[in-house]
């Protein structure tokens, strides 16, 4: 295990939860992703396949 | 919208077990209650797929103000496998199929309880995002794993 991770794992062991999850959520903007109030899919291939026919690719939702 | 927030977590939890909704955080939200020092924007839900709990979780979601049209509501009531929530106090996606999990009863048997929050164990967290195998699951799975193998050390000592 890389020395920097566990000392990151370690350092986030001791904060407790809430303290954690401040640090943890951030919101950014994500462009189409962001853009609807709603959206439903009946299988996660078709989630998956609007992702990537839809989202920009720099967003990562791509299947590699 | 802001970022999700811990008071929110709280929220989803309480309301969930008045109503008696049956579901797991997973995905990156999950491993960050399980102690994984990282960042994500949304929190993920993997919710058990029936009838019932579908009617329970969208009791829950409007008490929380999730302003659910009827549309919207038997559609998360008969089973999507997919549902992204961005129309109520915080974004939520809601998860009936995760790529990689089986079923949702041997994901409940595995979880793990972090403040009573119902969490998947990190085995079912690696094992869906490295199913979905997107590029950001790709990119984030090599800390991920080096995550599991600390925590499965640390949590095996606290035992």
């Amino acid at each position: 295990m890389e020395k920097e991770w566990l000392e990151e794992f370690e350092a986030a062991a001791r904060r407790p939860l809430s303290l954690r999850m401040r640090y943890a959520f951030i919101k950014t903007y994500k462009p189409v992703l962001d853009d609807a109030p709603y959206r439903s899919f009946d299988t996660m291939e078709e989630y998956r396949r609007w992702c990537e026919e839809n989202l920009p690719d720099w967003l990562g939702y791509g299947r590699v | 919208m802001a970022a999700f927030e811990y008071r929110q977590a709280q929220e989803i939890r309480d309301a969930f077990r008045r109503h008696g909704v049956r579901y797991l955080f997973i995905g990156k939200s999950g491993a960050i209650l399980l102690g994984f020092p990282d960042t994500t924007q949304d929190a993920d839900l993997f919710v058990e797929k029936s009838k019932e709990n579908g009617l329970a979780l969208v009791r829950a979601l409007r008490e929380l103000g999730f302003p659910l049209t009827e549309h919207q509501a038997g559609e998360i009531e008969w089973g999507k496998d997919f549902v992204q929530l961005k129309n109520g106090p915080f974004d939520l996606d809601l998860v009936f199929a995760p790529d990689g999990i089986e079923r949702f009863e041997d994901a409940w048997k595995r979880r793990v309880d972090i403040e009573g929050f119902p969490v998947c164990h990190i085995d079912d967290i690696l094992a869906s995002k490295a199913a979905a195998n997107r590029q950001k699951d790709r990119e984030s799975l090599p800390r991920l794993r080096s995550f599991r193998d600390y925590w499965l050390g640390k949590n095996r000592k606290t035992r």
